[in-house]
């Protein structure tokens, strides 16, 4: 998802917020406390920025995620606990071929839409039609690429959606057929660029393309999820309550949610010590050992599939010497950084991939070595850093990157000799610095979006939307192919530990930790368990008064 | 109505004017009789001490301590105050009360510079406008009210990335944009004070426009002028602080008070020492520069009485 969970308009939000804490004074009898929350059976959760869309095939952020995994149900969805296991949502249940790359799905016959209209396999159709067709521009478009003829369709070399390997079959039978063997297709079947829309609602607001979102609003909204959408008040907050259509709604603990976007964690840790959030978004990390001693019991540092990094400009001297980038990968004590600086008990990340996977090892050539980095940086021409031009670090404009900036830079000073610059910068323009290749050193985050290490790998092909680096490698191109084709997962695994080895070999990125993911959370919460990918099945919450 | 001293006896013959100007304003230029007033404003002159105290502080302090700005201790992270760290210790571990030095510099740095600068345009700009008048003056103002209009970041960001980014620029830059309300307030008293008896009588005399303006309108707009200058001062150190957080002003690990505040207004739960010493620095040197003003304003006065 992209690049980062944490917030980046937190200026603005937090001038909004204000505006927003003074007009609550105004209706507040309205929004219940903490305790009262608790007896009505409504959870309150702090959601980090306000969502830019709740159409699921044009959202593209965590936060939206949030919200949108209330309102629709997949084929598949997020197992309470276990996030190998696929828990069937609309698909009662499926079968694949014996290479994987034709899946059968059967759609159970009571899922209803919020109106009362039955989900069946063509609502499926419509939705990869519509998410498919080039004009909606649809970011993560290429998540359903894996679709045979999906991508021509998109490009517009295939104009006859009836080509694209998606078929209903009858009324409750979809047929998907992929490009070719994917055994980690319900992993990826997960995502919510995979979510049904409801076509007579979409029709009746716009079309299939119309941009501006009016069928996603309150009133207008038809999903087929557990919740349905009662309320949003941009920048103040989003209600969702029940929904007596959802076809598992005797499971559905909760009677609703309350989503607050709340961009500034400052506002957030106060709103949630005086009893107002059952659970926050985030910690900021000069908290956490004074949490860790104070409330342990609502502290939660869960692993998380997220990696913190360093991109190097590989088209820039010196950074387009192998041999620097090495030495700065190597120079780094990253088991101090974690320690000392972030704090939330992250694991330092010698390799990519965070370590989420049964039968995949990371393949890594990094470690903590000063003395091979100091070597290497003089092979290249600058011993004891002397001649190394004074490079920019960039990074958006949030404490805790600036911390890290600054503890690495130190670093860097300590044992190569070497000085850079920090520059922050606001959000919008640090991406946009990013893609242009306007940096030498950044900061960067990824999210992995579904359960298999590709998530993490293929960003890194030649030109990949993702690359950012101006890294290029034919042979890791080629594996990160042949992976995406390979029948069996050992295959799959393996093909992609040889391509993190080229990439820890070429170190395009310095890996610098795995993410934890830290919030406080009220102890009257149940069956909030950790997920690496954070996905909360919210049927399976429940709220208990001790 | 009292004019200057220096005008009004002698002026019966042109060609010896200017001599007799010079000889008259000896022992008693504007600048000894203000200095002398000053003097006598004992809240103005405790203040003008603090401030010179405070950049002694900021300025040679930081060659005093033995711990540096800029390289964090990890070990040592948000240490409460102590004989070794006077001020504690940041969240990467370096010792604040360099670090409350080393913002003072830029703070009061850009605090001083970016108001000089916004001075000088701003009043020579609205001086001239007013005193030349008609055309000149009306395109002279619409100028200024297009340069209002125009966003302030953005064109601050216009500047900071057509040029260079440096410090220095930084400075220019926040004064070349805080000049405007300076010019307008000058104007207005330039205007009232332009038709006024010791202005034809300077030129009557025949001085130069330029003369005029410098000598003698000027100075009678200083007090208003000196008043506005202590609250631009404040004003500039808040937008640095801004500008910075936008990622276009100070860069760290450099600090500045404005930075250091913030720091410690996220932080202000658990560690309230790193906000409430660097908003102390803030604060004593805003009312210092506050109580100088209004000293400045009495003194610098030509109208009011001279014993």
């Amino acid at each position: 998802m992209v690049t980062d969970w944490l917030s980046n308009s937190r200026k603005l939000g937090k001038y909004l917020l204000v505006l927003a804490l003074a007009s609550w004074v105004g209706c507040g009898d309205r929004i219940p406390n903490a305790d009262q929350a608790v007896e009505q059976g409504i959870l309150l959760k702090g959601n980090g920025a306000e969502p830019r869309t709740l159409d699921p095939q044009k959202a593209t952020g965590v936060t939206e995620n949030k919200v949108i995994s209330a309102l629709i149900e997949g084929l598949v969805t997020y197992h309470p606990t276990d996030d190998n296991e696929a828990e069937p949502g609309v698909a009662e249940s499926w079968e694949a071929n014996e290479d994987s790359s034709v899946w059968t799905f059967h759609l159970r016959d009571n899922a209803r839409w919020s109106n009362g209209d039955p989900v069946t396999a063509h609502d499926f159709v419509y939705s990869y039609q519509r998410m498919l067709t080039p004009e909606l521009a649809a970011e993560y478009v290429n998540m359903l690429f894996i679709i045979e003829n999906a991508e021509a369709f998109n490009r517009g070399t295939v104009s006859d959606f009836s080509e694209v390997g998606v078929e209903a079959l009858d009324d409750h039978t979809l047929r998907i057929q992929l490009v070719g063997p994917t055994p980690y297709f319900l992993g990826i079947l997960q995502h919510y660029a995979w979510s049904p829309v409801h076509q007579p609602t979409i029709e009746a607001h716009g079309g299939m393309t119309d941009q501006s979102g009016t069928w996603t609003l309150p009133g207008n909204f038809v999903g087929n999820g557990p919740f349905i959408l009662s309320e949003w008040r941009p920048n103040q907050l989003l209600r969702v309550e029940r929904n007596p259509y959802y076809w598992d709604a005797e499971r559905v603990a909760l009677n609703g949610i309350i989503f607050f976007p709340i961009s500034d964690d400052n506002t957030e840790r106060r709103m949630f010590d005086s009893g107002q959030l059952h659970v926050t978004n985030t910690v900021r990390s000069n908290d956490i050992p004074n949490l860790r001693r104070t409330q342990p019991e609502r502290l939660r540092m869960d692993p998380y599939l997220a990696t913190y990094y360093y991109r190097f400009n590989t088209t820039r001297p010196p950074l387009d010497d192998v041999r620097v980038r090495r030495a700065l990968a190597l120079a780094v004590n990253r088991q101090r950084l974690v320690e000392r600086v972030t704090m939330g008990d992250q694991s330092p990340a010698y390799a990519y991939v965070p370590p989420a996977f049964d039968g995949y090892e990371n393949q890594t050539s990094l470690r903590h070595d000063p003395e091979r980095a100091r070597e290497l940086l003089a092979e290249a021409g600058f011993p004891g850093g002397e001649g190394f031009p004074r490079l920019n670090l960039l990074f958006n404009t949030l404490e805790d990157h600036r911390k890290v900036a600054e503890a690495i830079v130190s670093m860097w000073n300590e044992e190569l000799g070497i000085g850079m610059q920090l520059e922050n910068k606001e959000w919008m323009v640090y991406l946009a610095d990013q893609s242009q290749l306007n940096f030498d050193v950044a900061r960067a985050g990824w999210v992995g979006d579904y359960l298999d290490p590709m998530t993490f790998l293929d960003m890194f092909v030649t030109d990949g939307g993702n690359n950012n680096t101006g890294w290029s490698n034919a042979e890791y191109d080629e594996l990160i192919q042949r992976a995406q084709r390979s029948r069996t997962q050992e295959e799959h695994y393996q093909l992609l530990m040889d391509a993190e080895r080229i990439l820890m070999d070429e170190v395009p990125i310095a890996p610098l930790y795995w993410y934890t993911r830290i919030y406080l959370i009220d102890p009257r919460v149940k069956g909030w368990e950790p997920k690496a990918l954070d996905n909360r099945p919210y049927k399976y919450v429940s709220l208990e008064a001790e | 109505m009292s004019f200057p001293k220096s005008l009004s006896p002698s002026s019966k013959r042109l060609p010896t004017v200017e001599i007799q100007l010079d000889q008259i304003e000896e022992g008693t230029s504007l600048w000894q009789d203000a200095w002398r007033r000053l003097s006598s404003n004992r809240l103005a002159l405790i203040s003008f001490w603090l401030l010179v105290a405070m950049v002694l502080f900021c300025f040679v302090g930081p060659l005093l301590t033995s711990y540096s700005y800029r390289t964090p201790n990890l070990d040592n992270a948000l240490q409460g105050p102590s004989w070794a760290h006077w001020f504690g210790t940041d969240d990467l571990g370096r010792d604040q009360l360099t670090r409350v030095m080393k913002g003072g510099q830029i703070s009061l740095g850009v605090g001083i510079l970016a108001t000089t600068v916004s001075l000088i345009i701003g009043v020579l700009y609205g001086a001239t406008a007013a005193y030349l008048g008609g055309k000149i003056d009306n395109a002279m103002m619409r100028f200024v009210d297009v340069l209002y209009a125009l966003p302030f970041t953005i064109f601050v960001i216009l500047l900071m990335t057509l040029f260079e980014r440096s410090i220095l620029l930084l400075f220019l830059v926040i004064g070349a944009v805080e000049w405007l309300t300076m010019a307008r307030i000058v104007r207005g008293q330039v205007i009232s004070l332009k038709r006024q008896e010791f202005i034809e009588a300077a030129v009557s005399m025949g001085l130069s426009t330029r003369r005029i303006i410098v000598r003698h309108l000027i100075p009678n707009v200083l007090g208003v002028v000196a008043v506005y200058a202590t609250l631009t001062v404040p004003a500039v150190m808040l937008l640095e602080s801004f500008l910075s957080f936008l990622g276009l002003g100070v860069q760290p690990p450099m600090p500045s008070w404005g930075s250091l505040i913030k720091l410690g207004a996220d932080n202000l739960q658990l560690y309230p020492y790193l906000l409430v010493i660097p908003a102390l620095f803030f604060s004593l040197t805003l009312f210092c520069l506050n109580f100088l003003g209004d000293g400045l304003r009495d003194a610098l006065d030509p109208q009011s009485s001279k014993d």
